[in-house]
């Protein structure tokens, strides 16, 4: 195991910065989670950390060892990536081998862990086959055998289940929290889907344009996201952000729309945006502020139905109810908002208040 | 009749069919007509000297080459011709392709220069050599005085030992451009995740070059081996603006004695069974390398 300390790491191609200072540190046998649109400096990260590019400033160190300088080879980490990069003119068996056998493994010793882990990862029936005679699954499974035979710290994993269709995404985002809970080594993941994100992570590090946004875990950054970036970058559908700023009486007011916000929350007369969840809508009830809304589309999904409504103030919304209630297109009802579930964001700064 | 037509052949094979007929019927004049013809003529016992007599000989032709000492001394010259063309033409062409593929400063500008010996026609080529070997004035010679490597102008073309080799070299500074260029093509298409795999996987440069790069090349270098190959057994432009055989037989090469036999003796039967012989084998050898590489792809 190894723990991975990023202190203010930088990669400069030219005159862009693809990840500018970045402070992270992941914990023994954590499994860490980089999240962010495409572009955002998500695989140069996870590159500077194989070893794979140059760091063009800051330290990385695993445990208390500075590996700045540090060739791939020496780093001990594995790397799973999102198009297999499986050595096409070998056979399974001999990319899986081929690890331990750049490192000089005794014969039998190979050959017991080449079986170990096809067994583990169900693929000991292809070991004699060649990556084009595989499909997209097999092909990622392969990869994985091949990175976890050697028994490394620390996996470094990009995008690796963004070719796969959408099923078998789900039974391999299983596989691999499987592997980890069993081989209890570090993982460090990169992805743009925030459900991976959600489900895999120990902790998730929101990133936008070489930054880290916000670093917590899944139902932090959920419950408690940093600013409107990584407030939407998550949830499906996207949280509701609305512009407005808060009236004399301390509600907040858009318009004809006013809403309640928890006591002594935000200054009067600040411009701030609202954040509202599709889900944090409940029947009205005392104690729940209210909201009148007309709705203008129904689309059940058969576990929950979700609603688009237009607000006083021609505000337009994305709401998610239960099932049960009876909602026909043109209604108009009233909705609970529990207020301590608000969101409210500094609309110059788009920073949580 | 041609209702039965359309009905065996549909109306987009009719189409193709008309639209490839003059390419055909080029291809039927310039290429399968002479090949034909001097099938028919290697059969025959035609000397120009006496033009009128020019009886059926079946294979004697044939059989009359087997016997003939020059024919197995042209082989043998033609042989390590070939061979030392073939291997380092290759060889250069990998390593060459190697350099360019790396992003350095000056890297288009040196690739577009590379193609330049290419692009020389093969009988300048030839005398821009014969130039340089020349014992004289030649490139060679003031050059290799100057840093001291010889001690007086020497014949290069005229050593029986270096005839071979000279021409070799010659051939190599034409041929290798095109087959890097070929190979870069190849090697450009490796998908760069194979090297990033196979650098965390612990391999070093070699490593990868063995595991990772010669494996995707693999289809680059039959095309370079088959058609220096086939380049190289039958060249002729060297071997007669350099040598004409020469000196003494030290480059009497197969396509030279098929020049001599067919030109200067005028035996055109013999002759034309010797280019059967050459274009057989020529086949086989290109046979034998796709065969060897293509099944391991
Ligand atoms: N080799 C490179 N040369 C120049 N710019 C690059 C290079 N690699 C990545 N970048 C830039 O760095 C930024 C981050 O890229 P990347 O880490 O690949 O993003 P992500 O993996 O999050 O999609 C992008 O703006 C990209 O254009
Ligand atoms: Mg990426």
């Amino acid at each position: 195991m190894a723990a991975i300390t990023c202190e203010k790491l930088t990669k400069r191609y030219g005159s862009v910065t693809a990840v500018d200072r970045l402070d992270l540190a992941i914990g023994h046998g954590e499994f860490m989670v980089l999240l962010g649109p495409s572009g955002c400096g998500k695989t140069t990260t996870l590159n500077m950390i194989a070893g794979l590019e140059e760091i063009t400033d800051g330290t990385l160190r695993f445990d208390a060892t500075d590996v700045t300088w540090q060739p791939p080879h020496k780093r001990e980490v594995a790397m799973v990536f999102q198009s297999y990069a499986l050595y096409p003119n070998k056979t399974v068996r001999e990319n899986i081998a081929f690890p331990l056998q750049l490192r000089r493994t005794p014969r039998a010793e190979v050959e017991r862990a080449v079986a170990d882990v096809s067994e583990q990862l169900e693929i000991a029936h292809l070991l004699d086959r060649h990556p084009s005679q595989l499909s997209g699954g097999q092909r990622q499974r392969v990869a994985l055998g091949r990175a976890i035979v050697r028994k490394p710290s620390v996996f470094l994993m990009d995008e690796p289940l963004s070719n796969l269709d959408a099923a078998l995404r789900l039974s391999m985002r299983s596989l691999i929290k499987h592997l980890h809970q069993r081989l209890q080594a570090t993982f460090v993941y990169v992805t743009h889907d925030q459900a991976e994100a959600m489900t895999l992570a120990d902790r998730i590090a929101v990133m936008r344009g070489g930054l880290i946004q916000q670093l917590d875990t899944p139902d932090g950054i959920y419950s408690r996201p940093a600013n409107t970036f990584v407030a939407s970058f998550l949830g499906s559908p996207p949280i509701n952000l609305v512009e407005g700023e808060i009236a004399a009486d301390g509600r907040f007011a858009r318009g004809a729309l006013r809403l309640d916000l928890p006591p002594g929350a935000v200054a009067p007369g600040r411009a701030v945006t609202l954040g509202l969840r599709p889900e944090d809508v409940a029947a009205p009830a005392p104690g729940l502020a209210s909201l009148e809304a007309r709705v203008t589309l129904v689309s059940p999904l058969g576990s929950e139905t979700l609603l688009e409504v237009v607000a006083p103030g021609d505000v337009a919304l994305t709401l998610r109810v239960p099932k049960e209630w009876r909602v026909r297109h043109g209604d108009s009802m009233t909705f609970g908002i529990d207020p301590a579930r608000l969101h409210l964001f500094d609309r110059q700064t788009e920073a949580r208040l | 009749m041609l209702a039965r037509l359309n009905r065996k052949f549909g109306y987009d094979e009719r189409s193709a069919a008309i639209l490839v007929f003059p390419v055909v019927a080029v291809l039927l004049v310039v290429a399968a007509y002479p090949i034909l013809y001097s099938f028919w003529v290697s059969l025959h016992d035609i000397v120009l000297t006496r033009p009128l007599r020019r009886p059926f000989v079946g294979g004697d032709n044939y059989l009359r080459i087997f016997g003939d000492e020059r024919f197995w001394l042209a082989v043998s010259r033609t042989t390590v011709y070939t061979v030392v063309t073939v291997v380092v033409t290759t060889v250069l062409a990998v390593l060459v392709a190697l350099l360019l593929n790396e992003t350095f400063p000056g890297q288009r500008i040196l690739s577009a220069v590379l193609l330049v010996p290419w692009a020389t026609p093969s009988v300048v080529n030839g005398l821009m050599w014969k130039w340089i070997y020349d014992p004289t004035y030649g490139l060679l010679n003031a050059l290799l005085l100057k840093v001291g490597l010889i001690e007086r102008y020497r014949a290069w073309l005229g050593d029986p030992d270096l005839t071979l080799m000279l021409i070799a070299n010659a051939a190599v500074w034409k041929q290798m451009p095109l087959a890097a260029l070929l190979l870069i093509v190849t090697m450009k298409a490796i998908p760069d995740d194979l090297y990033r795999a196979a650098k965390v996987d612990g391999a070093n440069v070699l490593q990868r070059f063995v595991h990772v790069t010669l494996p995707a090349l693999r289809p680059g270098l039959m095309l370079v081996l088959v058609y220096e190959t086939m380049i190289s057994i039958r060249h002729f432009d060297l071997f007669l603006i350099m040598t004409q055989g020469g000196p003494g037989d030290a480059s009497f090469t197969l396509s030279w004695l098929i020049y001599v036999e067919t030109f200067r003796s005028l035996r055109f039967g013999t002759g034309a069974a010797m280019s059967y012989v050459l274009a057989m084998a020529t086949f086989l050898l290109s046979w034998a390398v796709i065969r060897w590489l293509g099944k391991r792809i």
